[in-house]
């Protein structure tokens, strides 16, 4: 350190805020973007290309201009209250969940001991912020819509939170950044078919949670309009709804990278490789991610409610709970090969 | 039981398939997508790049307006009943003194309403006079919804943009010939001049003489009667001149065209005011193979290209020897589909007087003996080579025929020997005298596409009939010089500027489609 700065705790504290506050909107930016355009280029369209001037870099900044000038309407016989604090209890979780994300090494706002148990309480409280909007919003689609939100965002939390389980077992911390130090390459593979397993629970799981397709129902625009968020409209609309989505799409990329994928380590450990700063890899394992999440969208269609569910209880949960067992094994009888 | 083996067979290899694993088929459109990544996207960014859409491309109707006899077919089969013709009669002079006055149709107002129109193309298929085609244009929406009933003029300015006819496949059955003259021949004999030239591969003649010629015989032709047939003559000349402000070959043309025109002949037969000189009209018509024919021994290939379009019809008078193989071979050269686009060469024009007129009249005399004429018709030919060689006229005939022709015409019912002997000062017929009183506008705006015709059209070369007669694709040119040199012409002749692009274009097109058929 060549020279030495001394904040006090709260300033450090508004120093963090701002730095999150300024990156988690450019990151939900640049991953709307790509879903616009690898969408499109998975349809073999073009998507967006004027606005910006350059391959239509601009189109959501174009998109929230419009949506700001666009009328706030609250429905006459909504919970206005309940309404307007929808928002905010969707919208903030988005945001808090990048608290504890490792970028790298020592790059991370707040190395929670009980981090990962923090993320998945966290990203939790959305579902009850969709509940809030379905309810006070006096619609029955956006009724509808919040309560297949709620019965599929609390089926699908389950997988994801026995699948972090079996890392947080095999790793022996909570801590993000403790559970990537323990993870050693080939992150996925080792244990032998544990971690792998996991993961594609996870990522099924994820998309799901993310109520996105193939998993869409609760807002599946045929059948109930937007679901919860159909009486949204104008800056509501985009802080309840599309940047919320896009936010929380970024942020479970970067657990994933982070639980699965060993973050910000070099994705082979050579020595020449570790120059190479961390938050590089991490981003590349996060778009990594992300794209899967942009591929899967356009390649399968909707399933039914009912699949829905028992995709989530009758496959996905058992497979974990099994998985759980498997690595309880592990750890008990072979303790020194999953250092 | 062989069937019940092959079902049994498939219903395996299908449970198989079935079988290959939970998930797989996930991942196998997983990979189905991702291939699609990779590939080269079909979008087309309309404004900024434009599809080259098909020749056939249904996009607007354009209207040759010249070939429109407001017959209303167009208009009654119309689904839409988006076509509004109006018209009204124009009364001639009659063909001959004591006959009756012969009337005509005046296109006054030809609209698509296009905000009814759905394209079906039917009025396009209708037309038996090739007045309407399709244009690829397609960007002509309004604001107003009024706007999108298209006027004659504005259609008119759509047939800049028609594209020519695609060419013949090889061993298709050529329109015109003889063999196969039952269509064109019978257009011909309802339609007058202008559509007399549809069959035709040399459209280039109906777009360069046609609307002058046209222009002469809606003019009522009262003064013809009075003028001795030479007066006539020349005062025809100077006023086709003079309505087309054009070279010495557009003069020329007129004049020549309007002679055997179907309805031109009977108002120059008046001038002679005897029965007898009618048939004279018949025989300046048939006289229209003959030139040809003496053309053709000098090697006036040029010439010769025009012809068999006319030999066709001349089924009585003119022998079946004229067409000969190299006149055949011509013809199927040049794609013979009625669109309106020249394809040709403008009939050549020779304006000097060159030949000396006696020798012209020996010789054909002579040729004329010689193929077995008989001695008043060789003579009479022989008497309108002599004419047309005073006055400095060669060219080949006007696909026009004696029989077909005319359409009301007494002649039709004449006995066809008709070689009369004598009349001779009626060798040329005239034709009406074309007064005018409408002339200056509608001439320069039908005759536009003629007056670049003779201009810009290099010297028949007749090795290369398809290129020159588009207005503009001079050759071999580079297109983009093309589309510049027209737009160029085009303003320079006040044209607007809409008008001016879409020639521009359609020139462009035509210069690109040459080049690449090469």
């Amino acid at each position: 350190m060549p020279f030495e700065i001394h904040l006090t705790e709260w300033q450090i504290l508004f120093v963090k805020l701002g730095i999150i506050l300024a990156l988690v909107p450019t990151m939900t930016l640049v991953a709307g973007y790509a879903e616009h355009k690898v969408m499109a280029h998975l349809q073999h369209r073009l998507g967006p290309m004027y606005p910006g001037g350059f391959h239509g870099w601009a189109i959501l900044l174009a998109d929230g201009l419009k949506f700001l000038y666009k009328e706030d309407i609250i429905p006459e016989r909504a919970d206005k209250r309940v309404f307007s604090l929808a928002t905010f209890a969707i919208f903030v979780p988005a945001v808090m969940v990048y608290l504890v994300i490792p970028v790298d090494r020592t790059l991370i706002i707040e190395d929670l001991d009980v981090g990962i148990f923090y993320l998945l309480a966290i990203s939790s409280v959305s579902t009850i912020g969709i509940l809030m909007a379905g309810w006070s919003s006096a619609n029955k689609y956006a009724l509808i819509g919040a309560l297949r939100a709620g019965a599929q965002l609390i089926a699908y939390e389950l997988p994801i939170v026995l699948s972090a389980a079996v890392v947080v077992m095999l790793s022996g911390s909570l801590s993000l950044v403790d559970i990537v130090e323990a993870q050693n390459w080939p992150f996925l593979l080792w244990p032998p078919g544990i971690g792998l397993i996991a993961f594609l629970v996870f990522t099924m799981a994820g998309v799901a949670e993310l109520t996105r397709p193939p998993f869409d129902m609760p807002v599946a625009e045929s059948e109930i309009i937007t679901g919860a968020f159909t009486e949204y409209s104008g800056m509501r609309f985009i802080f309840s709804y599309f940047f919320p989505e896009v936010a929380n799409m970024v942020a479970f990329a970067a657990i994933g990278a982070t639980l699965f994928l060993g973050g910000y380590q070099p994705i082979v450990p050579l020595e020449f490789l570790e120059v190479i700063p961390g938050i590089v890899w991490f981003s590349l394992k996060t778009a990594l991610m992300l794209f899967v999440f942009l591929w899967i969208r356009p390649t399968f269609p909707r399933l039914r409610e009912d699949q829905l569910q028992k995709f989530a209880w009758k496959i996905l949960i058992p497979i974990t709970l099994a998985l759980i067992l498997v690595a309880g094994a592990w750890v008990l009888y072979a303790p020194e090969a999953v250092r | 039981m062989a069937i019940d083996e092959h079902k049994l067979e498939n219903a395996r290899q299908l449970k198989k398939a079935r079988k290959a694993g939970y998930g797989i088929g996930l991942i196998k459109g997983m990979a189905v997508t991702l291939k699609h990544l990779f590939k080269h996207n079909t979008v087309i960014q309309y404004p900024d790049e434009k599809q080259d859409l098909p020749a056939r491309t249904r996009g607007v109707i354009a209207l040759k307006e010249e070939n429109c006899t407001v017959c209303m077919l167009c208009a009654r089969e119309c689904p839409d009943w988006c076509i509004y013709i109006d018209s009204h009669k124009e009364t001639l002079p009659p063909k001959r003194e004591g006959g009756r006055p012969r009337k005509r149709n005046v296109l006054d107002r030809f609209a698509i309403d296009y905000a009814l129109c759905m394209y079906c193309g039917i009025c396009v298929e209708v037309c038996p006079y090739d007045a309407l085609f399709w244009s690829r244009e397609f960007e002509y929406s309004e604001y107003d919804i009024r706007e999108l009933t298209h006027e004659k003029e504005r259609l008119s300015d759509w047939m800049a943009t028609v594209l020519p006819p695609p060419e013949l496949e090889v061993g298709a059955e050529v329109p015109g010939q003889p063999a196969a003259s039952g269509a064109p021949a019978t257009a011909a004999g309802a339609a007058g001049p202008g559509s007399a030239q549809r069959p035709s591969p040399p459209a280039a003649a109906t777009a360069a003489a046609q609307a002058p010629a046209e222009q002469a015989e809606r003019a009522p032709a009262a003064a013809a009667t009075a003028a001795p047939p030479t007066e006539a003559a020349t005062k025809s000349q100077e006023q086709a001149g003079e309505t087309k402000e054009a070279q010495p070959a557009g003069r020329a043309q007129p004049t020549e065209e309007k002679a055997p025109t179907g309805e031109g002949t009977p108002a120059a037969a008046t001038t002679t005011a005897t029965p007898d000189a009618q048939p004279e009209a018949v025989k300046s018509e048939t006289e229209a193979a003959s030139p040809e024919q003496f053309d053709r021994p000098e090697g006036d290939k040029a010439a010769a290209t025009t012809a068999p379009e006319a030999k066709p019809g001349t089924t009585d008078e003119a022998p079946a020897a004229a067409l000969s193989a190299e006149d055949k071979a011509k013809f199927q050269e040049s794609p013979g589909p009625n669109v309106e686009v020249p394809h040709e060469t403008p009939q050549p024009v020779a304006l000097q007087p060159t030949e000396d007129a006696e020798a012209v009249y020996k010789q054909v005399l002579q040729e004329q003996l010689d193929k077995g004429s008989s001695p008043q018709v060789a003579e009479a030919r022989a008497k309108v080579a002599r004419v047309k060689a005073e006055r400095g006229i060669k060219r080949g005939p006007t696909p026009i025929q004696t029989e077909k022709m005319v359409p009301s015409a007494p002649t039709k019912g004449q006995p066809e020997p008709a070689e009369p002997s004598g009349a001779p000062e009626a060798t040329e017929p005239k034709p009406e005298q074309g007064p005018v009183a409408e002339t200056s506008e509608e001439t320069t705006e039908a005759s536009a596409p003629a007056e670049k015709t003779p201009a810009e059209t290099p010297p028949p070369a007749p090795d290369e009939p398809k290129a020159e007669a588009a207005p503009a694709a001079g050759g071999d040119d580079d297109p983009e010089a093309v589309y510049q040199r027209v737009l160029a012409e085009e303003k320079a002749k006040g044209s607007s500027e809409a008008v001016a692009q879409g020639r521009a274009k359609a020139a462009r097109v035509k210069a690109e489609r040459a080049k690449k058929n090469g």
